[in-house]
């Protein structure tokens, strides 16, 4: 596996199971965390047909303040129900008013599973809108003549979604600024994320022309200067930028870079994780071929020199 | 970290590995425990032999592309380049991949291939940040304390998981049995009964605490029924006998029966209730129908009459119990006696408790009844309560009473943290203070 998948596996997999034709339906009550301090409770609270679905994500007030009520309106709509005790958001399934044709029941499932991520997203979106009439309003001015708004860009969107890990983002009217900031628990870790960091850094000199700009630094990029809870000089916390260009930003393209863009912290430290096995792997093999060659190095029997009953030595005729 | 994260519970077995969170009722995810990597399969039954291929560069250096990247086809990234479970025998099916089982008997026999299942684990199946968790892992009985600090070392080191329990798989299913309205007092006190695809293992707890030299195993378990059947449709010419096949038709016809002979006159006498169709749907859409007959008390009898399967183990499951619990400390006996908990997936065939309640207690008696007539019938004594526990948590047993005991608030005070293995390393986790016992609620 190389890129994580965006949407929740659980959900996915217990729905499927539920919508498959000739199901019976059965209580359900499970937990489920997700990534980012995000949990999950699907339950069966009325009947077992009626499946609720719940979400509780540590910055939902953030994202509510940058539109998340209206995304989930918008990809959710009639399914929505008042939110369990909890929780911030819940969706409820009746099995007995699916829709009819596979098709519709595999999207809803899939639009399910993605609740997370369309929370998430509302941010994004938000910053998206506002970079495409940015880029409008620009177009009226040179670079000199226009006013103080358009030439520096929006407001830094902070989603606080980890306890000490945050994403920044801003519009501008020719690029969107997306900003992680990270922190490694251990000084391994931070060894590998600094070589990993650097081909995403690289990835354009390698010919990857459309990948973002990607920048790397231990202190805050100048964007998030005077921004509340950030500390100015270097310090544990590394900043990631992600510059995203017009063309990322098309109407076409702009749900998979913000599945993609939402999931890096995650998809980073998944393979700062994923190298590390494979380094104990190798260590392991090493090991082994030593534990051989050792084995292979202990000395043979001698030959002891064979003699005759008169004292006499054999020697071997070749 | 967020104080209220579950506690992550897996539970590793032989043939099914049991995913989930703690306080759930059953585990998110069972799939098989296997694991599908480029290049050929390792040996039909070797011993784990098969390594895993391994790239020239780890896959950070090449999955780096970042959106829209396409370096990775470019530059290898064999090491993530592998599926679990179910996911896995479907890509051993194809061309280009092997499957390997990296437990064997219990125990882990493949540390690479399960670090990378772990790993798929955690971030495919579960999704969730190690680092956030505390995870509950379980063990067979007698696992060396190696195996115990390789566990760790990947846990700690690999995942930075923030907490790790590694809890007996017995102790555990004692602990789901608790479920069971039989069981008046939540005592860790019993002899489990786990039998699942491997092995079966008898295993006799004293307050928490496995009395490592009385246990006992037997080769006989899941696999090896679903060969049974497998052999008895071969035998018969059966259209369909393909292991999976045999194993439907094992999980959902088979049963104890109370005495083989009588049961044969029976499914004489009422053949068209006792035999059974199973219509397999073919790979082409083709469908055909297979007839299920004697195997259905014949398999699992194997148990009590070994010697109907196999000519070099013939001691009846019920003997061995005996055996265990008489050869544990005379003090806890009668604890052992009466509460022998069945736990895992080959103890589900309707009645099997019931039949092993019978035979152990005909042990008992014949010889209470010959130590009474040796002492000249002076003695009578009061007799012995013998009572097997089946229960509602059977299945995935080690894995429930691990999410009950991974949800009580003082779970993680139980645990060994991160923090504690960096300065005292792996040997850390050869002691556990013993969870859910006296004292704790
Ligand atoms: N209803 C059933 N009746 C009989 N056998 C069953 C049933 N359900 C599952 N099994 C068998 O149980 C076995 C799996 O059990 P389980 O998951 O407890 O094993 P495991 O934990 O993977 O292995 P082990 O404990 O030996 O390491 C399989 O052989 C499966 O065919
Ligand atoms: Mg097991």
């Amino acid at each position: 596996m190389l890129l994580l998948d965006y949407g929740n596996l659980l959900i996915e997999s217990l729905l499927k199971d539920r919508f498959a034709p000739g199901a019976t339906p059965t209580s359900i009550d499970q937990i489920s965390g997700e990534f980012d301090n995000t949990s999950f409770h699907i339950s069966t609270p009325e009947s077992k047909s009626k499946i609720l679905i719940s979400l509780a994500i540590k910055c939902y007030p953030e994202l509510v303040k940058y539109g998340a009520e209206e995304v989930l309106q918008r990809e959710y709509g009639s399914l929505i129900v008042q939110p369990e005790s909890g929780y911030d958001f819940s969706v409820g399934v009746d099995l007995e008013q699916l829709p009819e044709s596979e098709e519709e029941k595999t999207d809803l499932i899939r639009r399910i599973s993605l609740m997370k991520r369309n929370a998430l997203a509302a941010p994004f979106e938000q910053a998206f809108d506002e970079f495409a009439s940015l880029q409008e309003q620009a177009r009226q001015y040179t670079s000199e003549s226009a006013p103080q708004g358009v030439r520096e860009g929006g407001e830094v969107r902070a989603i606080h979604y980890r306890e000490e890990e945050a994403i920044y983002i801003k519009a501008s009217h020719d690029r969107v600024t997306v900003i992680f900031s990270t922190i490694f628990r251990e000084e391994t870790d931070r060894v590998y994320g600094k070589v990993f960091l650097q081909e995403f850094v690289d990835a354009r000199k390698r010919g990857v022309q459309n990948a973002p700009q990607v920048l790397a630094r231990d202190d805050p990029p100048l964007e998030l200067q005077g921004i509340p809870g950030i500390k100015a000089g270097k310090g544990e916390v590394t900043y990631v930028t992600f510059v995203l260009f017009p063309r990322h930003l098309t109407p076409q393209r702009r749900a998979e870079v913000i599945s993609h863009i939402e999931t890096f912290r995650d998809y980073f430290h998944y393979h700062i994780k994923a190298s590390k096995a494979y380094i104990h792997s190798r260590m392991r093999r090493r090991t082994a071929d030593f534990l051989q060659v050792l084995r292979r190095a202990r000395p043979e029997a001698e030959e002891k020199e064979r003699k005759t009953a008169s004292g006499r030595t054999f020697t071997v005729k070749g | 970290m967020a104080p209220q994260t579950p506690a992550v519970v897996m539970d590793n077995g032989t043939g099914y590995t049991k995913l989930g969170f703690a306080g759930n009722d059953s585990p998110s995810f069972v799939f098989p425990t296997a694991i599908a990597t480029k290049g050929p399969a390792a040996g039909a039954g070797g011993s784990g032999s098969g390594r895993p291929a391994v790239g020239q560069k780890p896959s950070f250096l090449t999955g780096g592309a970042g959106p829209g990247g396409h370096l990775s086809a470019k530059r290898g990234t064999e090491d993530l380049d592998f599926f679990i479970g179910d996911e896995a025998l479907g890509a051993a099916a194809g061309p280009g991949y092997g499957l390997h089982y990296p437990i064997r008997h219990g125990q882990i026999e493949n540390w690479d291939q399960m670090e990378r299942f772990w790993s798929n684990s955690i971030f495919k199946y579960l999704r969730v940040e190690p680092e956030d968790h505390y995870f509950l892992l379980t063990e067979p009985p007698l696992n060396p304390p190696e195996n115990r600090e390789n566990t760790a070392e990947i846990m700690f080191e690999s995942f930075n998981c923030a907490g790790l329990y590694i809890a007996v798989q017995a102790v555990l299913a004692l602990a789901a049995s608790w479920t069971s309205s039989k069981v008046q007092d939540r005592s860790l006190t019993g002899t489990v009964i786990d039998s699942g695809e491997g092995v079966t293992h008898v295993i006799p707890v004293a307050e928490g605490y496995v009395i490592g030299s009385s246990i006992k195993s037997i080769p006989i378990a899941g696999r090896d029924i679903t060969y049974f059947v497998q052999s008895l449709l071969r035998d018969r010419g059966e259209p369909d006998s393909s292991l999976k096949t045999a194993e439907r038709i094992k999980e959902e016809f088979c049963y104890v029966c109370p005495d083989i002979v009588k049961e044969f006159a029976r499914f004489d006498r009422e053949a068209d209730d006792r035999f059974k169709h199973y219509e397999v749907q073919q790979p082409g859409g083709r469908s055909v129908t297979v007839d299920v007959g004697y195997e259905r008390f014949l398999a699992p009898e194997i148990f009590f009459n070994p010697e109907i399967y196999s000519s070099d183990f013939l001691t009846p499951l019920p003997t061995i119990v005996d055996t265990v619990i008489q050869t544990s400390p005379i003090d806890v006996r009668r604890g052992l006696y009466k509460n022998i908990v069945l736990s895992g997936g080959s103890t589900l065939y309707k009645d099997f408790g019931r039949r092993l309640q019978r035979d152990i207690r005909h042990l008992v008696d014949a010889r209470i009844k010959a130590s009474e007539a040796r002492a000249g019938n002076q003695a009578k004594s009061g007799g012995l309560d013998v009572q097997v526990i089946t229960h509602r948590r059977q299945r995935h047993g080690p894995w429930f009473g691990g999410s009950l005991l991974g949800q009580t608030p003082e779970f993680r005070s139980y645990c060994h943290t991160k923090a504690e293995y960096d300065e005292i390393g792996p040997s850390i986790v050869r002691r556990f203070a013993l969870l859910g016992g006296p004292g704790s609620t």
